[in-house]
């Protein structure tokens, strides 16, 4: 058994390792197993746990070493699945009770990438029910529990990922965010969660997504892991028109360049408005930080922000269309946040719709005018902390703003607008507050320039009052 | 803008045949408040210049 404290490697430092057999990948996915298994009734991080398929995957992928047949820095690397991406022969339930026993044919095309790199993935992970909101607190299989605070949420929808990340019962794993649901549990879980541009990575086998604007991406402890990570994800797939036939650079290249010469925005509305006192100020000392590195600071406004509330309108009709299937016949097996959220989008007219989709582009344009001023722009990834499991409301500057079920969206009020816009952010730490939960940092660029991001989150990480922290709930502890 | 609840009851049930109760129907209103009051801040824009952001492209072989 090798020793817990490889558990708490990143994988640019744990693969080496492996590719010198000094650590084995049997050994490795047992002890990730054994912690997830500890773990699990504090955490409640997973729906699935894969046991068997994990230990078999551990064995092939020794023997493939022993061969010399060595797949890349994935190689025996135990990984977590957010449980709405289909696995062939696997219960993939989207946390919902609808699709409780749902077994798909086929693998998610993410699954097959990761799968053929070399990655062993242990369990499909706990998540909102149908990845429809920011809290995890799942109705159907219990709430996920912050590692950082267990009476916190770890953010969602990729909630289980986020919190096995943290703890360190995944080196890696892959979420899915429409609003923010990878960032979120980056920042509410102290790592790091990217959502790259839209057609970068396949969605194809994410199940039951909106039309418009989902993305498949990675949670991680480090940002070269979530450039490593990219590598394998990103490239255009045929058998999904959303994917785009762009090159894929050489990520790793871009780490470790500095910010020398780069221009950095920091928007002077909408993404600063509404703070939590100790988020504003650890995004301040971050934006602090950058200049010291030798970014130069640019003050950028997008008034059509002001208008990016729109994009509830095409969400709430594409979410009714979404569920009509299942609401049709299983109403009863709906918890009440997505059922109660997902009916008023029935009575969303077509005109409606259509204006929405006329704002998104008049706000897709700013921001790519913005982005020829600017190299990134900085703001912080959520307005507040984690939020207690049982809050339905956050108080900010004496205002309430609810934080899960119908009428929500503060929380992902940073987050969300990347989606519609289809820009590549990520959210990296960026200290924490003084009950010690996590606070993050997003940079953004400008489409398909993700090295750039990597280059930019990566000289960042090195600051980051982060560094070297780690959760109460964790493995070995 | 309001609707009135007998409405939004007839409108429910002839999306799905779903009875829904007052006080049930009291839990979609926020998601709908927020429909309105986001329609009614675009009531002055202008957007009669914005064009489609539909692109379609040929796959090209040697890029993936």
């Amino acid at each position: 058994m090798p020793n817990l404290d490889f558990l708490k490697m990143t994988i640019s430092e744990l693969a080496p390792k492996i590719r010198n057999k000094e650590i084995s990948p049997v050994e490795l996915t047992e002890a990730a197993l054994t912690e997830a298994d500890r773990l699990q009734p504090k955490l409640n991080s997973f729906i699935t746990l894969l046991h068997e398929q994990a230990m078999d995957q551990a064995r092939e992928s020794e023997t493939a070493l022993s061969r010399g047949d060595y797949r890349g820095p994935l190689h025996g690397i135990p990984i977590g699945l957010k449980d709405n991406l289909a696995t062939a022969g696997i219960t993939t339930t989207v946390g919902s009770k609808v699709l409780a026993n749902h077994v798909p044919d086929e693998d998610a095309e993410v699954v097959i990438r990761c799968r053929d790199a070399g990655a062993i993935f242990i369990g499909k992970e706990n998540l909102e029910e149908f990845a429809a909101g920011a809290t995890s607190n799942n109705p159907h299989y219990g709430a996920v529990h912050n590692p950082w605070g267990l009476d916190h949420v770890p953010g969602g929808s990729s909630g289980g990922g986020g919190a096995n990340v943290a703890s360190g019962v995944t080196f890696a794993s892959l979420g899915t965010d429409l609003g923010g649901s990878v960032r979120l549990p980056g920042t509410f879980c102290g790592v790091v969660g990217l959502k790259q541009t839209y057609g970068r990575v396949s969605q194809r086998g994410l199940m039951v997504t909106s039309f418009n604007g989902d993305h498949i991406g990675p949670m991680t402890r480090s940002v070269a892991d979530s450039a490593l990570l990219l590598q394998v994800l990103a490239g255009n797939d045929p058998l999904d028109p959303s994917s785009v036939p762009v090159p894929v650079p050489d990520y790793n290249s871009y780490l470790g360049k500095g910010l020398k010469g780069l221009k950095m925005g920091v928007p002077s509305n909408h993404f600063f408005d509404l703070l939590d006192e100790e988020v504003e100020a650890a995004v301040r000392g971050s934006v602090a930080a950058l200049e010291e590195l030798g970014a130069e600071l640019l003050e950028v406004s997008l008034p059509a922000m002001e208008y990016i509330g729109a994009m509830r309108i095409s969400a709430m009709a594409d979410g009714v269309v979404t569920h009509e299937p299942y609401l049709k016949n299983h109403r009863e097996s709906y918890g009440p946040d997505v059922l109660y959220r997902t009916i008023p989008g029935q009575f969303v007219l077509g005109k409606d719709y259509s204006k929405s989709l006329k704002v998104q582009r008049m706000i897709q344009e700013e921001y790519l005018r913005v982005m020829h001023q600017v190299d990134f722009l900085v703001t912080p990834t959520a307005p507040v902390p984690a939020p207690r499991i049982d809050a339905t409301h956050v108080n900010i500057n004496g205002e309430d703003h609810r934080v899960r079920g119908p009428g929500s969206g503060f929380i992902s009020r940073n987050t969300s607008p990347l989606n519609a816009v289809g820009l590549p952010a990520i959210s990296v730490p960026c200290g924490v507050n003084h009950a010690g939960l996590p606070i993050g940092v997003q940079f953004i660029t400008a489409p398909f320039e993700e090295g750039l991001l990597f280059q930019v989150a990566d000289s960042y990480e090195k600051t980051s009052p982060s560094q070297r922290l780690r959760p109460e709930i964790s493995v070995g502890v | 803008m309001s609707i009135q609840n007998e409405t939004l009851k007839a409108m429910i049930r002839d999306y799905d045949g779903l009875e829904l109760s007052d006080e049930e129907l009291e839990l979609v209103r926020p998601e709908l408040e927020t429909y309105f009051s986001e329609l009614a801040k675009l009531e002055s824009l202008d957007l009669s210049d914005m064009f489609s952001g539909r692109l379609t492209r040929l796959p090209e072989p040697d890029q993936s």
